[in-house]
């Protein structure tokens, strides 16, 4: 008995907000990174609940590729936060606040 | 051959060339521009007597001129109003051009002795001046509009300011010329607005009408005028009757003339003046640019008699003027200032002309005021400089032995002056009365009381100049020197001596163009100048202008209900009983400053009028009076002005400003910086959009 | 040293309402959105399947799996991606004493004044030469 997509939807739509909420409110540049992972993952589910309704694998595959991503772009996330905390001593991002001038 | 008519502009162009010249290679130049201006006022002058040559028919063909020669702003549209430059000439044009060009002249030869000779500085910029002057006032009596007369008009002011304040690093002199370029100011307001008013009502502000081939290509306004009384035209008259609304701008018009020729109330400004060198105060102050006034009234008769309240208005101004300026000219004490008060009571004099429909007369007296002032001027100069500039009458006395060309011409000058029998000043003199008195007694209404009432304040004026004329030469020239410098003038070359004599000599002759009286009892025809503005009975330059005696007599006997009377045994006998009565008064003058002044050692008997001294010394407080206006009322009205334009509109401004600069940092805000904000941003904005296409179910049709 | 997580209160939620707000309208959208039962896969291995469509091997597909299309160009561009990823990932980290030319010596033209160790500080004596590479780079 398969799950109706609509759960589906609203736990891809859950997860995706929180990652939302936890951009919008953290300061801390880590937190900020693991909420943009959130959101990755939050279409990941979209993608697989969708290949499931339609019959077609092109949605799976497709969050493979988007786990990839994630992964490529967490580690240059990383980088930055390292040049981050080199020229402002800290990860907050609210204190980058400012164009270079 | 060119007629003299397309050299007229140059009339006034050479000497704005000498202009050009004395400003900019003055300093080169031996005399510092005194030969450039020599030279270009001679110019005029032989163009001038060309052109008056031309119209009287002697040379040439046209014994007028008429033409629009520069387009300074072309209307937009049908009907629309067209600024233009021209040059009208007519008689009284040729007569103001030799009368201005020929004293230009001598005046410029006289400031060689005056200024070249006594060692004055910064001569370019006096040249330069006097070059500018010249060329402003030729270029104000051919101006054809009214628009362009008023140019000249603020041009010879703007000169007379210059030139009084020619010596701007002593105290009197630029005060002096800020007063008079204040006051002339203030009338030169009301003729503006009465310029405007002018060009709006009629569309035109053009003196005379224009002719092309014989038909009227452009109409004049004082034609215009006459045609909308006679109900043959109509005109916006702004909710006023024809001839009110033309009384109106007929007086708005005066405010100017009242300025530029110093008559009550704006002739304050006037013996200020003789700070300026003193033959700038023969050039302008007496001979030119106070004739501005006058002349334009004259310019524009035909329209001043249309209102017969601006005559009587007129006239009362001039007769009064005449009477107050010579009573306090008896108590001056220095010389040119007693010069001074006798030029304003000599135009109000001409004043009283016009106002009366003395129109020849009028003109008579301009020119003979112009050659005998000009000529007690050069010689009041030329006392001034055996004087060492000292020119107080008191400290001078028996210069008659020590100066006897300038004695000789100044006594000419000063019979001319009093109105004594041969001299010019007699015989304008005794026409402007005559023509006060038998208008007086026969026009109709009030005008006729009004105009005896002027006459007799003329007439008083009369023994009033006689007296302080001659208390001025006996003080002057006769009795014992009262000082060392009187004891040993310096004396004074041929530079200073000639234009003298030609004065002198012109004062004592210059009569001969218009003896009346001589004309009227023998029945000779010796009233030239008469002629002269009279025209040629049909045609020629009467029919083309509308400018000439003929139509003035008729607008005087249809419009302003001016008519002669003669009182006393018809025109003859009330000729001989009025000049009996001029000349009369004159002597009486003559006789009682003999017998106080013509002694060795004469008195202060003026001393003797107590408080009435007092008043007339201090000019009837009319100075102070003015000051008061100026800082008593004048000043609180413009800082009330000041607070509104500071507040309310500079405020508006500010405000329209303000509202923008604070939305602009109000919205500034929304740039923080931050990241988390901008994503918040889009966040609601995603969420509105969507909340839209779940409300309308999509944008997809 | 390590702190069980603690519910974060201390942060500033008030942007955190457009996230709620946000959710609130998607659920809205898909609890409404009348969807039909979903079609599933068949019988077979579904992981053997995406192994087979990932490498453009479409045809051993079985057809209930549906019809697929090849993936290998957007595989070998992945392995490119991640690659570049890790050389840039391996670069920002790099230390200053080999030339660091990422670092912004400056902000704003100024020597920053935290310099927390020795090749930091290094960098600041040569600010003058670093921040013309620096800017260059940057």
């Amino acid at each position: 008995m398969a799950i109706i997509t609509e759960y589906y939807l609203l736990l891809s739509a859950a997860v995706f907000c929180i990652g939302l909420y936890g951009i919008l409110t953290r300061e801390s540049a880590l937190l900020f990174l693991m909420s943009v992972e959130l959101m990755l993952n939050a279409a990941n589910i979209n993608f697989v609940a969708f290949a499931f309704y339609w019959g077609n694998l092109t949605g799976q595959v497709f969050s493979l590729f988007t786990m990839a991503l994630a992964a490529a772009e967490v580690a240059i996330g990383i980088g930055i936060i390292l040049v981050l905390y080199r020229n402002f001593d800290g990860i907050d991002v609210t204190e980058a606040a400012t164009m270079r001038w | 051959m060119a007629g003299a008519y397309d050299f007229v502009p140059a009339i006034a162009a050479l000497p704005f060339v000498a202009f050009l010249v004395s400003l900019f290679f003055g300093r080169y130049m031996p005399k510092r521009g005194a030969e450039a201006g020599i030279i270009a006022t001679a110019g005029s002058l032989l163009i001038s007597i060309w052109t008056a040559l031309t119209v009287a028919g002697i040379t040439g063909s046209a014994t007028s001129y008429n033409e629009n020669l520069y387009t300074w702003v072309a209307g937009v549209g049908d009907g629309a109003l067209t600024l233009n430059l021209g040059v009208l000439v007519d008689p009284l044009t040729a007569l103001m051009l030799l009368i201005v060009s020929l004293i230009s002249l001598l005046v410029h030869v006289f400031s060689l002795g005056y200024m070249n000779d006594e060692g004055e500085t910064g001569l370019p910029r006096y040249y330069a001046g006097l070059g500018l002057f010249t060329a402003s006032m030729l270029g104000f009596v051919f101006s054809n509009n009214l628009l362009m007369a008023f140019m000249f008009f603020e041009l010879v002011g703007l000169c007379s300011y210059l030139l009084i304040g020619f010596w701007f690093r002593d105290d009197g002199p630029p005060s002096a010329a800020k007063k008079a370029f204040l006051v002339t100011r203030f009338g030169d307001y009301f003729f503006l607005v009465g310029v405007v008013g002018i060009f709006v009502t009629f569309g035109t502000g053009l003196f005379a009408p224009l002719t092309e081939g014989g038909s009227v290509a452009a109409e004049s306004f004082p034609v215009i005028a006459d045609q909308v009384l006679n109900g043959e035209a109509s005109v916006e008259t702004f909710g006023f009757g024809a001839q009110t609304w033309f009384t109106i701008l007929g007086l708005l018009v005066l405010g100017g003339v009242i300025g530029k020729s110093a008559q009550f109330p704006l002739h304050t400004w006037l013996p200020d003046a003789m700070e300026g060198p003193t033959p700038v105060s023969a050039l302008i102050h007496a001979a030119t640019m106070v004739a501005a006034g006058v002349y334009l009234v004259a310019r524009m008769y035909g329209f001043y008699l249309l209102s017969p309240t601006a005559l009587a208005i007129i006239a009362l101004i001039g007769g009064f003027t005449a009477l107050f300026a010579a009573s306090m000219g008896v108590v001056k004490q220095e010389l040119k200032q007693v010069l001074a008060y006798s030029t304003i009571s000599q135009y109000g004099y001409m004043m009283l002309a016009l106002g009366t429909g003395g129109y020849v007369a009028a003109v008579f007296h301009l020119t003979t005021h112009a050659i005998f002032k000009a000529l007690l001027f050069l010689g009041a100069g030329s006392v001034i400089i055996a004087m060492h500039h000292n020119e107080n009458m008191w400290d001078m006395g028996g210069l008659k032995e020590k100066m006897p060309v300038t004695y000789w011409t100044f006594l000419s000058g000063s019979l001319a002056l009093a109105g004594i029998v041969p001299f010019a000043g007699f015989w304008s003199k005794d026409e402007v009365l005559f023509e006060a008195l038998i208008h007086g007694f026969g026009s109709e209404g009030m005008l006729g009381p009004i105009f005896l009432l002027a006459y007799a304040m003329g007439l008083l004026a009369v023994f009033f100049t006689g007296f302080y004329t001659f208390r001025m030469v006996y003080l002057t020239f006769h009795g014992d020197a009262r000082s060392d410098t009187a004891r040993d003038p310096e004396p004074v070359r041929w530079n200073v001596k000639g234009p003298l004599a030609v004065l002198g000599i012109g004062a004592a002759t210059v009569g001969l163009i218009n003896m009346k009286p001589v004309a009227v009892l023998t029945g000779a025809e010796i009233d030239f100048l008469h002629k002269w503005v009279h025209g040629p009975d049909e045609g020629g330059w009467p029919a083309a202008l509308s400018t000439d005696l003929v139509t003035y007599e008729e607008l005087m006997d249809g419009v302003a209900g001016i008519s002669s009377s003669y009182p006393i045994g018809g025109e003859q006998g009330t000729l001989l009983v009025s000049a009996a009565l001029s000349l009369g008064l004159a002597l009486a003058g003559v006789l009682v400053a003999r017998s106080l002044y013509g002694v060795d050692e004469p008195t202060e008997h003026t001393d003797r009028l107590g408080g009435v001294k007092t008043v007339l010394m201090h000019n009837y407080y009319q100075d102070e009076y003015q000051v008061w206006l100026a800082q008593g009322v004048t000043v609180p009205l413009a800082r009330a002005a000041d607070k509104f334009d500071q507040g309310v509109v500079d405020g508006v401004v500010n405000g329209i400003s303000s509202v923008s600069l604070f939305t602009g940092s109000r919205f500034r805000r929304i740039q923080s910086g931050l990241v988390t904000n901008y994503a918040a941003l889009m966040t609601i904005s995603l969420v509105l959009l969507l909340v839209v296409f779940v409300v309308f179910g999509g944008v997809v049709n | 040293m390590t702190s069980r997580p603690r519910l974060a209160t201390e942060v500033n939620y008030v942007n955190g309402i457009a996230a709620l707000a946000l959710f609130g309208v998607l659920a809205y959208v898909f609890v409404t959105a009348g969807l039909e039962p979903p079609r599933g896969f068949g019988e077979g291995s579904v992981v053997a399947s995406i192994g087979y469509a990932m490498f453009d091997l479409v045809d051993l597909v079985p057809d209930a799996h549906g019809t697929t299309e090849g993936f290998l160009v957007a595989f070998l561009t992945i392995a490119v991606v991640l690659d570049a990823a890790l050389d840039g990932a391996v670069m920002l980290a790099r230390r200053d004493d080999e030339g660091d030319s990422v670092e912004a010596a400056t902000d704003g033209g100024r020597p920053v004044e935290t310099a927390d160790d020795a090749p930091t500080g290094a960098a600041t004596d040569e600010s003058s030469t670093e921040a013309e590479t620096a800017g260059g780079d940057a």
